[in-house]
């Protein structure tokens, strides 16, 4: 598993946790995270100070974006035991030198850029994580569709219906039939990010919720899942623009 | 134009630029990042056998212009776009006055935008009457996200973005594609928020907005707005790039498009020197939608959308009579040069 980061770690560390934490990292618009993106460049590290340098697609990639992903990185590899400082570098960013000297200083966003933000960055935070519940909630219900659910079927399951088993992830329907809705991962991220956002999430609570934590009917759901449909599109294919420049970015150095 | 079944299929070009790169003009380190990120998007997407090397990419003239568009890459008329950077390009990276050199020698060929900044204020005002004065300024490229004098960025709902609409109305050019990029101004904000197309879009329903790129990266966004929106079409470049390396991406992004927007309401454009029309087009006449896409949209390209998306349905923003056109062309340089060729 990521074989392209540059590693140099001394015994005391273990590449698997610093791995794990840094899997918590996400491209806030992209909702994907760093690690899978191929935005760590390398991992250094020298008795408790590590070192590690991104690499992000371009040159002009916006700062408030590049600021959380390199305060996230370095706020998840300080929790890493044995860790006591950690330095962020980005490589080839036009404010490459602000945003590193600020988020190893541990300063804020607005303390980095004091005349061009008004305020710190966690409303924009907010929408992307959003956006974020809306694609993962589409592929659990393309998954949902694709069991053969009906829309009212889906309307009608509730939080406590969802259960895994190994991999699996299963839903119990009003029939009493099981229904295999296949990899879990597609759930599990639903969940999370749901979690996240402070929806309910008790057992009785619907299945499908709005971002507003309002039941998404029977009548309504083809239209929630076409506009859903969209902003899934839209992530994708930022990702998947974002991986093809950094790849050729790469394919240069 | 492209030839299909008999058939003659006018092509605009509804994105190109013409620019100096090279090094000697590179005012500062943004000017070299600013060409090699785009040489980035240009070796990421394109085609092997269509990558330049950078010398070129930097600079690559009329000659290689004129040849990639018209001999080669089936455009009728081309779309030229100014834009200034200034603060990175000493004599700026494409302006309206250096493309004006093109359109005065080929002029049924080029459609010439020119811009404004609304940071210039009342003395821009009339700096702006002057440029659609002295040059054949038919429609306007804005660029939000420019710097200047230590401002990174402005909105098209900006009140004084809105007294040079009002001119621009006022002085008949009606055509504003506007290129949504990372406007880093408040930094805190979403930097490529796309909600400001409507409100200029609402307030002048005189004029056509032309939103390059999709939106990309905020093409749901996009999507929103440009179906309350009757004068907002989807200017197509950038996005039309995923066709050959990321053809289901592609082909989803159309479909939704289709589905939003409709085909009367998307323009094609090849972003040249980023992409070279040749293989888009010849990639997009190809092109189908997968039948699990179809179905699930329920849309479908057919070659009648194809025929505008490529360059009736801006033609008819701009007052291109296709016919007339034609004839015209076919007796410029270009036309006997390609006639005498075929």
């Amino acid at each position: 598993m990521y074989d392209d980061v540059r590693l140099s770690l001394p015994d005391t560390l273990d590449r698997e946790v610093i791995f794990k934490r840094l899997e918590r990292v996400l491209d806030p618009e992209l909702d994907e995270p760093i690690l899978k993106l191929g935005f760590v460049k390398s991992i250094e590290a020298e008795s408790d100070h590590l070192t590690i340098e991104l690499h992000l697609p371009t040159y002009w990639c916006a700062p408030n974006f590049s600021y959380m992903m390199a305060e996230d990185t370095r706020r998840e590899l300080l929790m890493v035991e044995g860790l006591h400082d950690v330095t962020v570098r980005l490589k080839d960013h036009f404010a490459a030198g602000t945003i590193e000297a600020s988020v190893n200083a541990g300063k804020s966003f607005s303390e980095a850029f004091p005349d061009e933000a008004s305020e710190d960055l966690c409303q924009l935070s907010d929408l992307f994580l959003r956006k974020g519940y809306i694609r993962r909630q589409e592929r659990l219900l393309r998954n949902l569709k694709n069991a053969g659910l009906s829309f009212e079927e889906i309307a009608l399951r509730r939080m406590g219906d969802l259960y895994f088993e190994g991999e699996s992830c299963l839903l119990r329907c009003s029939d009493g039939r099981i229904c295999d809705l296949g990899t879990a991962e597609v759930a599990h991220q639903y969940l999370q990010r749901r979690s996240e956002l402070d929806l309910d999430c008790s057992p009785t609570a619907p299945l499908i919720i709005d971002l507003r934590g309002r039941e998404v009917t029977a009548e309504g759901l083809e239209e929630y899942l076409i506009r859903a449909r969209t902003v899934r599109v839209s992530l994708q294919a930022n990702g998947s623009f974002c991986t093809a420049v950094l790849a050729a970015r790469k394919g240069k150095n | 134009m492209y030839k299909e079944n008999g058939q003659e299929i006018f092509v605009v070009d509804g994105h190109m630029h013409f620019w100096d790169a090279n090094p000697e003009n590179w005012r500062n380190e943004y000017g070299e990042g600013w060409i090699r990120c785009f040489y980035d998007f240009h070796t990421a997407l394109s085609p092997e056998e269509y990558v330049w090397p950078f010398e070129k990419y930097c600079k690559y003239g009329e000659e290689t212009l004129i040849k990639d568009l018209f001999a080669e890459g089936y455009v009728d008329v081309a779309i030229l776009n100014s834009t200034y950077l200034y603060e990175f390009y000493k004599k700026g990276f494409n302006t309206h006055q250096q493309n004006n050199a093109i359109k005065a020698k080929y002029p049924d060929r080029f459609i010439l935008c020119g811009s404004f900044d609304p940071r210039a204020e009342e003395a821009g005002l009339d700096a702006f009457r002057q440029m659609v004065e002295d040059y054949p300024v038919q429609g306007l490229k804005l660029y939000t996200a420019e710097w200047r004098n230590g401002s990174k960025g402005w909105r098209l709902n900006d009140p004084w973005a809105y007294k040079y609409f009002e001119l621009a109305d006022e002085l008949g050019v009606k055509n504003i594609h506007v290129h949504k990029g990372p406007t880093v101004y408040p930094l805190n904000r979403d930097a490529f928020d796309v909600a400001d197309v409507d409100y200029a879009a609402t307030d002048f329903p005189n004029l056509n907005f032309i939103i390059e790129h999709i939106g990309l990266p905020r093409l749901d966004d996009f999507c929103w707005i440009a179906t309350q929106e009757k004068n907002v079409y989807a200017g197509m470049s950038v996005a039309m790039a995923f066709i050959h390396s990321r053809p289901k991406y592609f082909a989803e992004i159309v479909a939704n498009l289709l589905f939003w927007l409709g085909e009367d309401k998307m323009i094609f454009g090849s972003d040249y020197a980023i992409w070279t029309p040749k293989w888009l087009i010849e990639k997009f006449m190809a092109l189908e939608l997968p039948d699990d896409i179809k179905e699930e949209y329920g849309v479908d390209i057919t070659p009648e959308a194809k025929r505008k998306i490529l360059g009736e349905n801006v033609a008819g923003l701009y007052g291109i009579d296709v016919s007339v056109h034609r004839e015209k062309l076919s007796q410029d340089e270009i036309g006997v040069k390609l006639a005498a060729g075929a």
